[in-house]
């Protein structure tokens, strides 16, 4: 079974092999992540209860905290991929590193907008250079930064390498984010919600959330694939395969 | 305590952002087939050409 599988991530490396893998998948992906946010928004919009004390705005966190938690991940991930390029040079992580990159920068605009967007009736302000915003808005920098990197160079695999090793050294910022909320005295609130044991929050209005983060969790991965398969179709315009693939579709 | 306005805001901001990130890669990917597709379409003008060029060669 090993051997069988050690064989399929062979296989995968492959860029034709990656290509239909994608174009296979990435829509399943978006399909499951579609019931998921269909029945996590109508739980979280319709059947939870209003807070006590901030009224129908707490529903704001339904995704808000997926997409924070979506943007440390995949920035994880992203850097993952980088250092597994960076040893091996194995171009299918370097595409899907970079892949990484815009959607994560995706989850933290959302995460930085819709914070603002509570803060603004709950704090009295749109913004509030607290450590855990102030920190969320550098993880923004720094995917613009991969991004950026990796379009100024021309040759895609030097470009890919740069950016992943900024992505490795950025990691440095995630147990920041994390523990910001700990270490500084701030306005954010602590943490509510814990994978290991008891949440603070009460159970009724934990199962939404939880859907929510299956559902960011099955779009990242339908969008992962997406954008690999572009930039894998991009370097590899010129091949045999793609022209291939271009005849068989037309 | 509705707050309606900001709630719909920040949904809307998600949906906007998620539609974005899914229209992108799309986009990205048709136009990559179709550059390869014109890129084949040129080479067999040129490849046309070339028979028709070599054809009036040997009628001379």
């Amino acid at each position: 079974m090993f051997k069988g599988l050690a064989g399929w991530f062979h296989r995968l490396g492959s860029p034709a092999h990656f290509d239909a893998f994608a174009a296979r998948w990435s829509p399943w992906c978006y399909l499951a992540s579609l019931p998921l946010f269909a029945f996590g928004l109508w739980q979280a919009l319709a059947v939870v209860p209003a807070d006590y004390q901030q009224g129908d705005s707490f529903r704001i966190l339904y995704i808000h905290v997926p997409s924070a938690w979506m943007s440390l991940f995949v920035f994880g991930l992203m850097a993952f991929y980088g250092a597994i390029a960076l040893v091996w040079r194995i171009k299918l992580c370097e595409i899907l590193a970079m892949a990484c990159a815009p959607i994560g920068a995706a989850f933290t605009l959302i995460t930085l907008l819709t914070g603002s967007i509570w803060g603004k009736p709950m704090w009295g302000t749109w913004w509030d250079w607290d450590p855990r915003l102030t920190t969320e808005l550098i993880l923004l920098f720094l995917y613009l930064g991969v991004m950026g990197l990796y379009g100024a160079i021309d040759d895609r695999r030097a470009a890919a390498r740069a950016a992943a090793l900024l992505s490795i050294v950025g990691v440095a910022l995630l147990p920041i984010i994390r523990y910001s909320v700990v270490w500084w005295n701030s306005l954010h609130q602590g943490q509510t919600i814990r994978l290991f044991g008891e949440s603070s929050m009460d159970g009724s209005m934990v199962l939404p959330l939880w859907l929510m983060v299956f559902a960011t969790k099955f779009w990242f991965a339908g969008s992962l694939l997406s954008r690999a398969r572009a930039d894998n179709l991009r370097r590899e315009a010129g091949k045999a395969w793609v022209r291939e693939r271009v005849e068989k579709l037309s | 305590m509705s707050y309606f306005q900001y709630v719909a805001l920040a949904y809307g901001v998600f949906f906007a952002v998620l539609a974005w990130d899914f229209a992108v890669p799309r986009l990205q990917v048709r136009r990559q087939l179709r550059e390869v597709r014109k890129r084949l379409a040129r080479a067999r003008r040129q490849q046309a050409a070339a028979a028709v060029a070599d054809d009036g060669e040997l009628s001379r």
